[in-house]
């Protein structure tokens, strides 16, 4: 076998010498058998005409050397190649049509791919990822369904959990890094000692952090991820042992990651101990976990998810038998989960991605179906030269590899444009958020992707091929010879599969469109949803203030100040600042006791949305009043404690009553009386994390003394354009402290369009999608259409001769075309309903079943369907019976 | 042309290997060994020698080279390869079981029955 490959190769190498070395042994023999036949007293003529006689033609004996050597193979294969290349280039409007479907089909399901891959299908970059898990607290009763871990959780569970071989925190965070004048705000990540091991990766130069340093004032150490090692430091390999300044405070470089280096998501430039003290780690902290830092842990290698998950059970079933919460915990639906790391993470991402690539697989499925048809065509336009030169002795064997050849060179051909075209969408999608999604930053373009869409190109080729092959092959020779001859209606069966096709693409097309229209009108009707407060006119950012600068005075100090400028910046209608506006993606709930409420049985301490608010807040983001006042600049400093909640809230737990003069407490248990708020306000509800939340989970607003937090937002309403004012409000901040930098300024309109992209990227693409597809089908229909009537030319020329009227003839083929538009859209109608109960989960107020959505998408089929009907039914109806009738 | 006979299908490529292995010989010279070493009892197809030599060398039972003829001129001379050596050796003890079976049923007289 070796020795055959090796001599293939050589031959195909060095083909010149092989053909050159031929010629010159046959010609050897001849000049050598002459020489010896004259020797023997024959005449030279005589001898030529003997030797031709016995030997036969060089070229003959040459062509079976070939094939004796496997030569052959190649030379057959450029024939057909050249006579494939000169076949398409007869055919323009073929060729370049089934080059744009081919790479419009390909560069779509590439681009979809490639997200697909990176997004669902590539393992996490770390060693035997599938024992990564996610572990997380739930209090689904308390409508929180998810709180994160607690510090508690994380020193009460390590090494006393026998399923789980390495246990860790983390928390996701940005400070601000460099020296004085040069600080940049970084993303960064605190982790706890074993994160690195847990994972399986650690630091490329230096160490990890120890038990140690995972203690507050021994914590001044960090550890550097590759990118910014490179970037910042010049990849200076001195690097470990020197210092660099995070929040104003020096910390020792202990550490730099490796390149390869990637922790879900985050794109962490700086890596910090997650530091704390005892009393943070208490049994009464183990429920305050606040969704802020997490959990992961590493099975061991012979376990499984759900002996983790009893394990952990056990254990939290043991500690809660001496809690004093006990029973709130238990009334809230409490459970420590362990789910699998990489699934959790992109769990959110996977219906769209799903219904997406499903999407993309139809467009491909319409593309394939219209190209066989066209093929078929095609294929019955050259079935005399088939069927005479199979008459003449061609093998069918030769006859296939023909087939194969051209369908594949078509095929490999749309697969390079493809190539282009996944290339572009990536660039696309990017701009449709798709680097937003979880681990969606990963998405390239890379050999490997390409490699799979080649490779596809070809196993298309070859099946395009087998209809085609069937066709030719099936045929009787003398019977394609006369119904060609005597202009006959062609093959019953040929028409049927060609019919069929058609209305498959119809159906499919309708499917796709459908689909796209339940998408849209979610959409529509999610944009129609109020977000509660007036979005235009509002910039915000967050401003950052490192703890070593700022302690909590100085905090409401820095808030106060930056008020007053702003009040007094010509164009700003009011500012406030807040811990957390709406649509920041950051979203933390926290427990409340409401003074005189007793829980109705099975009702736990519920979360509520709480916020620390300075200024004019309520304003400047156009809150509603409902009943009492907003809260007043000074509230921050009277004694009196008061606050403001939505009407969610109120209605809650005073459904019958005014909220206003109402009492309660911040955290799950009641305090002293002095440490109670009284409610002065009640403001209406507004929407929280999406326009689709539909729980009002209720929101408390303190004044900003009592919530004080490691960051703040700022909210400016202006009468201008927002955007205009960013660099003015960076200036203002810049006023009063040179290092802190504002992040994140974006309009409140920006923020709520972009919490839409997850809806929009979707509907936007299945608009592309199955404009593509009607495209595709229009393609087709005309494709069909006008290859009936070229093929019963005679027939209409002999009618028509007979007194048939233009009219007749152009109605016969609408009707024809109507019939398989009918079909094509019942079967259309089944599948949009199926496909509709599929994507439930990602419609909005819109059932799977939307008549509007359902007639507009027949309307759009109809129409396009008959327009490219149009041309060939005019086409039949102007043809002369003269001129038909002649040609024969 | 009565006393020659023609090949059996699938002898010539054992004929040329055998006129091989006595000497490394090119095209023309395997052809005249045929005929001397079968006392010019075999006739050999000509158009299908050259097939059949490249057809060997492709299985890698003989290889060839460029040489000088016998009169100096530039000639593929072919030898014997490992394995023409032992596929000549295994077609040769096939061939005559075959004759000696085909001998001894051909000789059967009616006593023996």
């Amino acid at each position: 076998m070796f020795g055959r490959v090796r001599s293939l190769f050589r031959v195909f190498t060095r083909r010149r010498d092989f053909e050159e070395g031929m010629s010159e042994e046959l010609r050897f023999h001849i000049e050598q058998y002459t020489d010896d036949l004259v020797r023997s007293g024959m005449s030279r003529e005589k001898a030529a005409r003997v030797i031709r006689a016995e030997l036969g033609s060089p070229l003959n004996i040459k062509a079976d050397c070939r094939e004796a050597f496997g030569v052959h193979f190649f030379d057959e294969f450029r024939r057909q190649l050249s006579y494939a290349v000169r076949l398409l280039r007869k055919t323009p409007a073929f060729t370049v049509t089934a080059l744009l479907t081919l790479a419009v089909c390909f560069g779509a399901n590439l681009t979809i791919f490639a997200v697909i891959d990176s997004v669902l299908l590539r393992p996490l970059p770390f060693p035997e990822p599938d024992r990564l898990m996610m572990i997380f607290n739930t209090y689904p009763k308390a409508g929180v369904d998810r709180d994160g871990s607690s510090l508690t959780n994380y020193y009460e569970r390590r090494g006393r959990i026998p399923a789980l071989a390495s246990l860790s925190i983390y928390s996701y965070g940005t400070e601000i890094v460099g020296e004085p004048g040069s600080t940049e705000r970084l993303q960064t990540m605190r982790v706890s000692a074993d994160f690195f091991s847990t994972l399986g990766l650690g630091p490329a130069i230096g160490r990890t952090f120890t038990d140690e340093e995972t203690t507050y004032e021994t914590d001044q150490v960090a550890i550097l991820s590759d990118a910014f090692w490179r970037q910042r430091y010049n990849a200076d390999p001195g690097m470990i042992g020197k210092q660099i300044r995070v929040n104003s405070v020096p910390r020792t470089v202990i550490g730099v990651l490796p390149p390869s280096f990637r922790f879900l998501s985050s794109d962490a430039r700086v890596f910090l101990p997650l530091a704390s003290r005892p009393e943070e780690r208490a049994p009464s902290r183990r429920h305050s976990g606040g969704n802020v830092i997490q959990m992961i842990a590493r099975l061991q290698p012979d376990a499984t998810l759900t002996q983790a998950q009893s394990e952990i059970d056990a254990q939290n079933a043991a500690l809660e038998v001496d809690d004093p919460q006990a029973k709130m915990i238990a009334d809230a639906g409490f459970r420590s989960l362990v789910v699998p790391l990489r699934a959790d993470h992109v769990a959110a991402a996977r219906p769209t991605l799903l219904l997406l690539e499903a999407g993309v697989l139809v467009l491909f499925l319409i593309g394939a179906v219209n190209l066989v048809n066209l093929l078929l065509i095609r294929a019955s336009a050259r079935i005399k030269e088939l069927a005479v030169r199979q008459a003449l002795g061609a093998g069918w064997r030769y006859l296939v590899s023909e087939v194969v050849v051209e369908t594949t060179l078509l095929t490999f051909a749309g697969g390079l444009l493809g190539l282009a075209v996944g290339a572009g969408g990536i660039q696309l999608l990017r701009g449709l958020g798709a680097d937003r999604l979880p681990l969606g930053s990963h998405t390239v373009f890379d050999a490997r992707l390409a490699l799979v869409g080649l490779v596809a190109a070809i196993v298309m080729g070859i099946v395009f091929a087998l209809p085609v092959a069937c066709f030719h092959l099936r045929r009787h020779l003398g019977n394609a010879l006369q119904s060609e001859s005597r202009g006959g209606t062609g093959g019953h069966g040929a028409q049927i599969l060609r019919h069929s096709f058609l209305v498959s693409q119809i159906a499919l097309a309708f499917v796709l469109l459908a689909g796209a229209g339940l998408l849209g009108l979610s959409l529509q009707r999610v944009m129609a949803v109020s977000p509660g407060f007036q979005s235009d006119h509002v910039l915000t950012g967050q401003i950052l203030l490192p703890w070593a600068d700022y302690s909590e005075a100085g905090r409401l100090k820095f808030a106060e100040s930056l008020m007053d400028k702003l009040d007094h910046l010509p164009g700003v209608l009011s500012a406030g600042v807040v811990n957390n506006v709406p649509f920041s993606g950051n979203i933390g709930k926290s427990a409340t006791t409401i003074a005189g409420h007793v829980r109705r049985p099975g009702e736990s301490a519920r979360g509520h949305y709480s916020y620390g608010v300075a200024g004019d807040y309520f304003r400047a983001m156009g809150f509603v009043l409902r009943e009492g006042r907003f809260l007043a600049a000074d509230d921050s400093r009277r004694s009196e404690r008061v606050c403001v909640v939505d009407e969610d809230f109120a209605r809650y737990y005073w459904p019958h009553a005014s909220a206003i003069g109402q009492r309660l407490w911040d955290g799950s248990e009641a305090g002293k009386d002095a440490e109670g708020f009284t409610i002065v306000g009640v403001v209406g509800g507004v929407k929280q994390a999406g326009l689709t939340e539909n729980e009002a989970q209720g929101a408390i607003y303190y004044p900003y003394a009592f919530r004080i937090g490691d960051s703040v937002f700022v909210a400016v309403r202006t009468s201008l354009p927002p955007e205009s004012l960013a660099l003015t409000l960076q200036k203002v901040v810049r006023q009063i402290d040179a290092d802190v930098p504002v992040s994140d300024l974006r309009s409140m309109d920006i923020r709520i369009a972009d919490s839409l992209v997850a809806r929009r990227s979707p509907a936007l693409l299945a608009g592309l999608f199955s404009g593509v597809a009607l495209l595709l089908t229009s393609i087709g229909t005309y494709g069909v259409l006008s290859y009936a009537v070229a093929q019963r030319r005679r027939e209409i020329g002999l009618r028509m001769a007979l007194g048939a009227q233009p009219g007749q003839i152009r109605v016969q083929f609408l009707s024809l075309s109507l019939r398989l538009l009918i079909v094509g859209t019942v079967l259309g109608l089944i599948g949009a309903w199926q496909a509709g109960r599929a994507m439930r989960s990602l419609l909005f107020q819109v059932p799977p079943l939307n008549v509007a959505v359902l007639a507009g998408a027949t309307c759009v089929t109809a129409l396009v369907c008959l327009a490219a009907c149009l041309l060939p039914s005019q086409r039949a109806a102007r043809i002369s019976p003269m001129e038909t009738l002649a040609e024969e | 042309m009565s006393k020659t006979a023609e090949l059996l299908p699938g002898t010539l490529d054992m004929l040329i290997l055998k006129a091989v292995s006595l000497k490394p010989l090119h095209g023309y010279g395997v052809l005249l060994r045929i005929r001397q070493i079968s006392n010019d009892a075999l006739e050999i197809p000509q158009g299908s020698l050259y097939p059949a030599l490249y057809r060997l060398e492709h299985h890698n039972l003989i290889a060839s080279e460029w040489g000088q003829s016998e009169n100096n001129r530039r000639a593929k001379f072919y030898t014997l390869t490992p394995a023409g050596r032992r596929r000549l050796r295994d077609e040769t003890a096939g061939w005559n079981r075959l004759a000696r079976a085909i001998a001894a049923a051909l000789n059967t007289t009616s006593e023996e029955v």
